[in-house]
């Protein structure tokens, strides 16, 4: 879809600049704020930039996990915001591997709507929310050991093509 | 009664896809704690870093093919999406067209500019380039691009007569000049800072200079100035470093009954070549009662040499005489994938940024369940 | 409003709506033709060469008498998404 902007000055070129304006994010692994500049409509986001600013005026993250109404403590629903089927699948398995979970699921109510819901619910020995951490820090575990093996293999192969 | 452990054979069964003709049977995951009384598959890392292995098949700059083979099929799927979905890539993201009498209209030839891969400096790319965003105040948008979050491109074509053509000459590429643009045509032109990191060999560049742009003829001109800035495939295509990442599951052929002569060489025709090799039965296998071999010594028998290379087409489950000597299936947890890149990152360094988005997602994410208690 | 109540657009006198925030630099020159003291080149439709004509001279091209005239191409920059 192509949107022309007919201006009467040229756009001044990429600059250097003296007193450098970095954002805060890096350049990989970025944070979600990041989708929201890429998507803009280039004409009618008047209205949609204030309020984006008023959430983001520090530069902060807007608050993407929720704890939905009428969850208790060992049984409760979150609700994630900008995720999907990567980090939704990912989770529900690392959570069912834990023992003291009775049931983990996960569903994204609108495939238009960005969110997911991900319900645990846990037997007496811990709480739902416990239950949701022990299984992002496993998920982080388990990237450091895919990572570590990786790099393994990688140089074991070129060292075996080399020789 | 106490629970007796379960046998190798039980082992590979569960981790076996059974592929029939018609049907496939035994999909999802079964190894959850509670799913097998008596046996623990709740999650520990150390039994995971004792399973899990990585085999690398091929590893040439854009395109790498490796195993994973001992995760669960929501995880290796979690790292395809990543890769290609979220890794940030430079593309072009604004074109500014001052002129242009071609065929193309302007909308087109953004399209097509904006599809070009194109090449640069590691160092550059990856860590000096930052995001740009769109300012909140529209108008302070000419002071938003710096050197570090903008690359600026040109492309400026204008096709003349060539004097020099000889008569009669058909081919358009001699009766003028300039009359196809290709993606070499277009310019960088490094700004500040940039030309530290994008220098040489580190030039942004197209990754395939023959890309073909436009076609001109005489008195059409092309002129335009391009902005380069990061994005990820979850919002333009255009964005995606990889050409695909895909994975498949393992095949495993296994021959039950005997497969001899004749047979054995229709069976090898069923599958790629490579997978099914010819061996001779051996006295020593013939000797054994029960085998199917007896009596069939020298004669060449069926041997799975290379399932790797199958592609599970199911040709043999069509034909009447291996009916009962063959099964086939998947390994559930062995996944063989495939990353092509386009040429911006190189594949491997694709696969670990993945693994680490996923690990810095989760790890934001924690910081967002600890902020929500509060 | 109504047919009658229409007037041409004239020089300067502001943005369209469809451009939507974009500034104007209101110096640049741009006789779209009202304004005599303009000449206008037209491309002829048979001969492709650029005929100049200005405010109510005859419409013809000047080497083949074609009546058939396009209008060049704008020569503001126009800025798309490469999307």
């Amino acid at each position: 879809m192509a949107k022309a902007k007919v201006k009467k000055d040229e756009p001044t070129a990429a600059e250097p600049a003296s007193d450098v304006v970095m954002d805060e994010a890096p350049t990989s692994h970025q944070p979600e704020a990041a989708d929201d500049g890429m998507s803009v409509d280039a004409n009618e986001n008047e209205d949609d930039i204030e309020e984006e600013e008023d959430e983001e005026e520090e530069e902060e993250e807007v608050q993407r996990v929720r704890l939905l109404p009428g969850s208790t403590p060992t049984a409760a629903s979150f609700e994630f915001l900008n995720e999907g089927h990567t980090l939704g699948n990912a989770l529900r398995y690392i959570i069912m591997k834990n023992p003291e979970v009775e049931f983990c699921a996960y569903a994204i109510p609108h495939p238009s709507e960005n969110k997911m819901n991900v319900r645990i619910q846990t037997f007496e020995g811990t709480t739902a929310i416990e239950a949701l951490q022990k299984g992002l820090r496993d998920l982080q575990e388990l990237c450091d050991v895919v990572t570590d093996k990786f790099i393994d293999a990688r140089e074991r192969f070129v060292a075996a093509s080399s020789s | 009664m106490p629970h007796k452990p379960p046998t190798k054979e039980e082992l590979e069964r569960r981790k076996t896809v059974g592929i029939h003709e018609e049907t496939v049977t035994n999909v999802s995951a079964n190894d959850f704690p509670m799913n097998y009384p008596g046996e623990d598959h709740s999650w520990d890392i150390e039994a995971f870093k004792r399973n899990f292995r990585v085999e690398f098949h091929q590893n040439d700059p854009f395109e790498a093919s490796f195993s994973l083979v001992g995760c669960d099929a929501s995880i290796a799927n979690a790292f395809r999406r990543i890769m290609i979905a979220d890794i940030p890539t430079l593309a072009v993201e604004t074109v500014f067209i001052n002129n242009n009498t071609s065929v193309i209209q302007d909308e087109v030839l953004a399209h097509r500019l904006g599809l070009i891969p194109f090449k640069g400096g590691r160092e550059g790319l990856h860590k000096f380039l930052k995001w740009w965003r769109r300012p909140a105040d529209e108008s302070q948008i000419n002071n938003s691009y710096y050197d570090f979050n903008t690359v600026l491109l040109r492309l400026d074509v204008r096709c003349e007569h060539n004097e020099d053509a000889a008569p009669g000459e058909t081919d358009p590429t001699k009766l003028y000049k300039h009359a196809h643009v290709y993606a070499r045509d277009i310019e960088f032109c490094p700004v500040g800072r940039q030309s530290r990191y994008f220098s040489g060999d580190d030039v942004i560049a197209p990754v395939h200079p023959d890309i073909l742009i436009a076609k001109l003829r005489p008195g059409q001109e092309i002129s335009l100035t391009m902005h380069m800035h990061k994005g990820v495939g979850s919002d333009h295509a255009k964005f995606s470093p990889v050409a695909t990442a895909s994975y498949r599951l393992m095949p495993v052929i296994q021959i039950e009954r005997p497969i001899l002569g004749a047979d054995a060489e229709k069976f090898a025709r069923c599958f790629p070549r490579g997978v099914i090799g010819l061996e001779p039965v051996t006295k020593e296998e013939a000797s054994r009662k029960g085998s199917g071999y007896e009596g069939h010594e020298g004669e060449l028998k069926a041997v799975v040499v290379d399932p790797m290379r199958d592609t599970v087409s199911r040709e043999c489950l069509r034909h009447e005489e291996f009916k009962g000597k063959v099964k086939l299936g998947r390994r559930r947890d062995h996944f063989i994938f495939l990353v092509e890149s386009t040429g911006q990152w190189e594949s491997d360094a694709i696969f670990l940024e993945a693994v680490a988005h996923l690990k810095k997602r989760a790890q934001d994410l924690e910081k967002q369940v600890i902020n929500m208690v509060r | 409003m109504s047919r009658e109540e229409y007037q041409v657009p004239n020089t300067g006198s502001g943005n369209s709506p469809a451009i939507g925030g974009g500034s104007f630099n209101a110096g640049q020159r741009d006789f779209s033709g009202e304004s005599g003291g303009g000449v206008i080149y037209y491309i002829c439709g048979d001969c492709a060469v650029r005929v100049p004509l200005e405010r109510d001279t005859p419409i013809r091209c000047q080497k083949c008498g074609a009546r058939v005239l396009y209008k060049e191409r704008t020569k503001r920059m126009v800025q798309f998404e490469a999307r």
